[in-house]
């Protein structure tokens, strides 16, 4: 713990007949959480709680133990621009580091004494009289002038409907809830899924296991990995060379934007990218059907691009089996597919990702007129700027809507939204507002912007259904365009697309 | 609830530390367990056909049914140990042991794999009689494989191991070659159906078979065919005597010719030997039913004699 502590006491939110009021509650602390708690601490403002369901902070990473999980993107590039790390062990680090990293820089902005654990919100309801939100959590209640959701879109796993699970006598265990005490050695085990998750978790458990069969329902476009363990004498580098860090961090992000040019302005600068991929497989797998089974049929990019050296290798090896019959049934001891197969399993492993399309967040936010924001989006995920909804006052999203990304650091995309709210915070503060809400029209505006933007890119065109698609269709959680781009649209809050209420008198003397 | 048929895969592992990739279909209380070895530079998708035709007796709980990919082959790994066809009967009874310890077995063999099989009863003779109750032995030989220098057999065993090495070096490049000409290429399948097919075999056959050989590995052709050469079982068959035996060989089979067969009937006069006509080497793909009737055979004689002993 750092010395701040001591000489800079944080005021503890006063609890009021069981009600703690607070300026800002921030739900979750994951990397958006953190942002923003670190971001309103840096400009002096104390009177903020982070309500966080969990014991520790850390958020996806936090909750992502699975074996073999790591982050995609360099982690040079995947961590705050404002806390450099330059003891990363590896240039695309490992799930334990990374949670690390979260760790210590929530403890280093003296984030932690904000933090609320064990606080899972069950509702949070707009007062309009009070000009409050109510928040009730499962470690009581709160109230706050602002509420900012950082629930994420990788928090709440989803569970297939397939028959018969419930029957599994064996364990059936999520990869976002990886119980590590669970032996899979010498066991024989079924992984649901080949997403981001999946190809991490079966070379990581394919060693050691007495079969693994994997489930595909659509395969993968996968590039190699161009992981390596960062030399010492990088780290020093790292350390004592100002700005070198900040030069790589550059150099990658330009690198990764240049894609954005393939998925969602020119396919064909995509073509390179699946020559790369489908030499890729052709050396690592031999077995024609099972090339032929890995074999993409859409475009690259329309599903997220994945990146592995030894996933092939682990499907292809001796004690492994690519299932793409589909599944049928699950039976006390076996899964049975479609083919009227049926294989001995002991554990299954669910790597079918979560709810991005329909955050459980949204359900427990009421706003103005009492409608739960998830009713309000019934039809698709509507906001402006992907951070503000209306008849949702003084609500702020972040990894909300249409903010997601599939080639670049969502941390990029966090510090945008946190400093636009940021800056929306300190608008209200400097014109005396005690209600800021965003208008339909704005929304609307936002709304067609981005279906602008995502017209003929590879999510919509690349002929595949990704996580990335609403129900119908509708590109909800991408931002379609350059990043650099959104950054721009969310420096400074747009004003005039907001309604703003001055604080009576009374409110500016509490 | 439709009737399924029971799969898993395994590593079965050599004391050598070979990973043989096998697929066994059925459960472990069926009557009678079928082990099926693949041939030279194919893996166990040559045995696809025959297991088809298995499917609904494997369904109905009459056998299991395991494929393995030899070592160097399909999935599995090399191993430290020479590579002889010794060790090939040796990997042959560690998927006995490990996968079928206990209950009557019959084996069959395509080609390299039928002389797995002449290696095991060579080297594990005890087996014979007690667990392993009948062999099938498709176009397969016991030796003397480089003695007809006119057999396409004869003519490759000629090159010589310095050539072959040579060509083991220089690997990558031989591997682009071979990219060149891939399986679905006319040119590659004329060489490919020439070599290995009857007059009857249909282009899927073909194609099929070419597609299996092109995903084997250069050095799996290379480091077998000195093993190939060196393999003479003709002394060692005793075992073999004391179970059925049929032997399966193509009238225009140019890498096993006939007079392999034959000569594999003289040392076990007790054995069938079917001579099937406008057939080549790839009697499993090209007659899969009679290869079929076949193990039904032995499995009915396998299960009859438990039933009465």
């Amino acid at each position: 713990m750092t010395s701040t502590l001591e000489t800079q006491p944080a005021p503890a939110p006063q609890p009021t007949a069981g009600v703690r009021d607070v300026k800002v509650a921030i739900i979750g602390s994951g990397f958006a959480g953190l942002g923003m708690a670190i971001a309103l601490r840096k400009r002096g403002e104390h009177d903020f709680a982070v309500l966080e369901r969990a014991d520790d902070v850390g958020g996806t990473w936090r909750d992502n133990t699975y074996p073999g999980a790591a982050c995609d993107v360099q982690s040079n590039l995947y961590s705050f621009s404002f806390a450099p790390n330059p003891d990363w062990p590896r240039s695309y680090s490992e799930q334990p580091e990374i949670q690390a990293y979260l760790q210590a820089t929530a403890d280093r902005f003296g984030v932690r004494e904000h933090c609320v654990f064990g606080a899972d919100v069950t509702s949070a309801r707009w007062d309009d009289a009070a000009r409050r939100w109510e928040v009730r959590t499962t470690a009581g209640q709160f109230r706050a002038q602002v509420l900012v959701s950082a629930a994420g879109a990788l928090a709440d796993p989803t569970y297939p409907d397939i028959p018969g699970l419930d029957s599994f006598a064996g364990t059936v265990m999520h990869s976002a809830r990886w119980d590590a005490s669970h032996d899979l050695a010498g066991e024989k085990v079924a992984v649901i899924g080949t997403g981001a998750s999946a190809i991490q978790v079966v070379p990581a458990i394919q060693p050691i296991v007495d079969s693994v069969a994997v489930y595909q329902r659509t395969p993968a476009w996968v590039v190699p990995r161009t992981d390596h363990p960062v030399k010492p004498v990088m780290r020093l580098l790292y350390r004592i060379v100002p700005g070198l860090q900040k030069a790589v961090r550059s150099a990658l992000y330009l690198f990764r934007e240049f894609l954005v040019i393939g998925m969602a302005k020119r396919r064909r600068f995509l073509k390179p990218v699946a020559k790369l991929a489908q030499a890729h497989l052709h050396k690592q797998v031999r077995d024609p059907k099972l090339r032929e089974a890995l074999t993409p049929n859409y475009t690259i990019g329309c599903k997220r691009i994945l990146i592995s050296n030894d996933y092939f290798p682990a499907v292809a090896a001796p004690n492994a089996e690519l299932v793409t019959g589909g599944i049928a049934e699950v039976r006390e001891h076996s899964i049975v597919d479609r083919d009227g197969v049926e294989r001995p399993t002991d554990t299954i492993v669910l790597a079918t990702g979560f709810h991005v399309t329909d955050l459980p967040i949204a359900e427990k936010i009421c706003g103005r007129d009492g409608r739960s924001l998830a009713d309000v989006w019934s039809d698709g995920m509507v906001s402006n700027r992907s951070s503000t909804v209306a008849g949702f006052p003084n609500l702020f999203l972040l990894v909300g809507p249409n903010v997601g990304v599939g080639h670049t650091s969502m941390v990029y995309m966090i510090e945008s939204q946190v400093a636009y709210v940021d800056d929306a915070l300190q608008t209200m503060d400097a014109e005396g507002l005690a209600v800021l809400e965003t208008t339909p029209a704005a929304q609307e505006a936002y709304r067609d912007l981005i279906a602008e933007k995502s017209k003929g890119t590879v999510w919509l065109a690349g002929g595949c259904a990704s996580w990335y698609l609403d129900k119908h269709g509708h590109n909800t959680t991408l931002w379609p365009d350059f990043t650099f781009r959104f950054r721009r649209l969310t420096r400074k809050l747009d004003r005039e697309n907001y309604v703003g209420t001055p604080a009576t008198s009374a409110e500016v003397a509490a | 609830m439709t009737a399924t048929v029971w799969r898993r895969v395994a590593a079965v592992r050599s004391p050598d530390g070979a990973e043989l990739h096998a697929t066994i279909d059925g459960t472990d209380d069926a009557p009678v367990t079928v082990v099926l070895a693949h041939g030279w530079t194919l893996a166990q998708a040559a045995w696809d056909d025959v297991a088809d035709q298995l499917a609904p007796r494997i369904a109905a709980g009459d056998l299991r049914l395991v494929r393995y990919d030899q070592r160097g082959h399909g999935r599995s790994t090399w191993g430290d140990a020479e590579i002889t066809v010794d060790q090939l009967g040796d990997d042959l009874a560690a998927v006995i042991d490990q996968l079928a310890p206990t209950g009557p077995v019959v084996l069959g063999g395509h080609s390299m794999g039928g002389m797995t099989i002449m290696c095991l009863a060579a080297s594990r003779p005890e087996l014979f009689g007690d667990r392993v109750r009948g062999v099938l032995l498709v176009s397969t030989s016991a030796g003397d494989l480089t003695s007809d220098p006119r057999s396409a057999g004869g003519r490759m065993a000629k090159l010589k191991p310095g050539v072959l090495n040579a060509a083991l070096a220089g690997a990558g490049v031989f591997e682009r070659l071979r990219n060149l000409l891939p399986p679905d290429h006319p040119r590659h399948q004329k060489m490919v159906r020439g070599l290995l097919y009857g007059a009857d075999a249909t282009d899927e056959m073909v194609l099929t078979g070419a597609r299996i050989m092109h995903a084997s590995t250069l050095r799996s052709f290379i480091a077998f065919m000195p093993a190939l050469g060196d393999h003479d079982k003709r002394e060692e068959l005793t075992a073999l005597t004391r179970v059925p035996v049929e032997i399966f060989v193509g009238d225009s089979d140019k890498l096993t010719p006939r007079r392999h067969s034959k000569q594999l009937a003289e040392v076990l006069p007790e054995a069938q030997l079917h001579e099937v006509e406008r057939t080549g080497h790839m009697v499993t793909q090209e007659r899969p039913q009679l290869v079929t009737d076949a193990i039904e055979r032995l499995m009915a004689a396998a299960t009859a004699d438990r039933a009465a002993a």
